[in-house]
């Protein structure tokens, strides 16, 4: 699907006028923030993967094909800086999984929750994990999901499967302590 | 027991309830503030030479024959030297000089004493000539308060930060005599703000750096932002020898272009 206003906002940026971009960062800000802190689960670090994608897509936007929808393309790219930046992180750091505003009845609970979820995604391979916060934080279908990776819409309905499994297990795990 | 995974139900059981509930964080304000600056610096910063792209595109046999020409050349030089061709004569020592005195607008190593070698080469830096020919950096440079505020590490840090030099340049500030003041109404994000407090802890300066609006323009749109983002040249413009360096290519680019224009008039 091809989103027109971002191919003449690109074309804008192509042609010299850079502010033009902001309307894209604007846009996508908090879409691509929120897949970022869900595959880091560190604010700061999904902060600048989001800063630093934003930042390769302009420098590389002469080669964005604009029959691709942008999304897709920058999610890509921050796909890339996510990937980075998980490599560069030591086995030992702790990652700051308490990322949750609450305002339910019992907030404490709400809070834990949360929290084990978080930690249950950054469990997951990374294969597994982009499809289940593509699926859940992003409004995207199968469809634009397979689109976005670049994989048959079946491969993405299997790996949501395996991953929503192991997700379970490892959710049904903190059940019980409970 | 299992309560998630015992079938392949789609998007309305427990468990995307639960995903679906994690709530959506705000991006940190910074964010756009931040990007669009550091897209500003790129879209500023002047095409540099392509030579390597010449290259690049030019096939095997090309740089093949470039080595050759140069192996030649360098052959030739040697030989001319070993030889003494050509004699120098008496009576043309003052022509040479002459027609010397105008191709001597790049800073050499010799031009400026810089004692460390880590310095030679921002001097030679493409990043080098744009701060000398550009008069709102010079300015800046020149201001006491800011080379004092260079010479400090963790000003330099938090300099560093896009940020950081955006809300500094951007942020119209009531009163810049209250550090904390300051701190508040910049409205950085945990890390920046962190940085720019430490900054302002071991340096005084920076305060009034902040409070000249000039300076603060120069910091985030001038080629003295670019400066900045990197560590080396920042550190690079706490050194005094390279201000001077600046300072005198500056002089020197001036001088060229008005032996340039009164030539251009003497031929007409």
């Amino acid at each position: 699907m091809v989103d027109t206003d971002d191919a003449a906002v690109v074309a804008r940026c192509l042609a010299g006028e850079h502010n033009a971009y902001e309307a894209i960062v604007s846009r996508y800000q908090k879409g691509l923030f929120n897949v970022a802190l869900r595959m880091l689960g560190n604010y700061e670090d999904a902060r600048d993967a989001t800063q630093t994608a934003f930042i390769k897509a302009y420098e590389h936007l002469d080669s964005f094909n604009p029959e691709q929808r942008f999304f897709n393309w920058l999610f890509r790219i921050l796909k890339n800086e996510c990937l980075n930046s998980l490599r560069g992180r030591r086995a030992a750091e702790p990652v700051s999984v308490g990322l949750a505003a609450t305002n339910r009845a019992d907030p404490v609970e709400e809070r834990e929750r949360h929290q084990a979820v978080q930690s249950a995604l950054l469990t997951l391979s990374v294969e597994y994990r982009e499809v289940v916060v593509l699926r859940h934080f992003t409004d995207l279908s199968y469809d634009e999901i397979a689109a976005t990776l670049g994989i048959p819409a079946k491969t993405v309905k299997s790996r949501l499967y395996t991953a929503r499994q192991q997700l379970g297990e490892r959710l049904a795990g903190w059940h019980v302590a409970r | 027991m299992n309560t998630f995974n015992d079938d392949r139900r789609d998007d309305n059981d427990e468990l995307s309830e639960i995903l679906n509930d994690l709530p959506q964080v705000d991006p940190p304000p910074s964010l756009v503030p931040t990007v669009m600056s550091t897209i500003a610096e790129l879209a500023n910063a002047p095409v540099t030479q392509p030579q390597v792209t010449y290259i690049r595109r030019g096939s095997r046999m090309a740089k093949k024959v470039l080595w050759s020409v140069a192996a030649v050349a360098a052959v030739a030089l040697i030989a001319l030297k070993v030889v003494g061709y050509p004699p120098v004569e008496q009576g043309t020592e003052a022509t040479i000089g002459a027609a010397q005195r105008y191709q001597e607008s790049q800073i050499s190593a010799s031009d400026v004493k810089v004692e460390d070698q880590q310095f030679q080469a921002f001097l030679q830096s493409d990043l080098f000539r744009q701060l000398a020919n550009d008069k709102a950096a010079q300015d800046a440079l020149k201001n006491q308060d800011l080379q004092k505020a260079l010479a400090d590490a963790s000003v330099r840090a938090a300099l560093a930060r896009a940020d950081i030099r955006y809300a500094i340049a951007n942020v119209r500030l009531a009163r810049v005599e209250a550090r904390n003041d300051v701190i508040a109404s910049l409205k950085l994000d945990a890390k920046s703000q962190a940085a720019l407090e430490a900054a302002l802890n071991t340096s005084p300066a920076l305060l009034r750096v902040i409070a000249n609006a000039n300076i603060a323009d120069a910091i985030a749109n001038s080629s003295l932002a670019q400066a900045l983002a990197r560590s080396d040249a920042a550190l690079a413009l706490s050194n005094n020898a390279v201000l001077q360096a600046i300072s005198q290519a500056s002089f020197n680019a001036r001088n060229d272009a008005s032996v340039n224009v009164s030539t251009n008039a003497v031929s007409k």
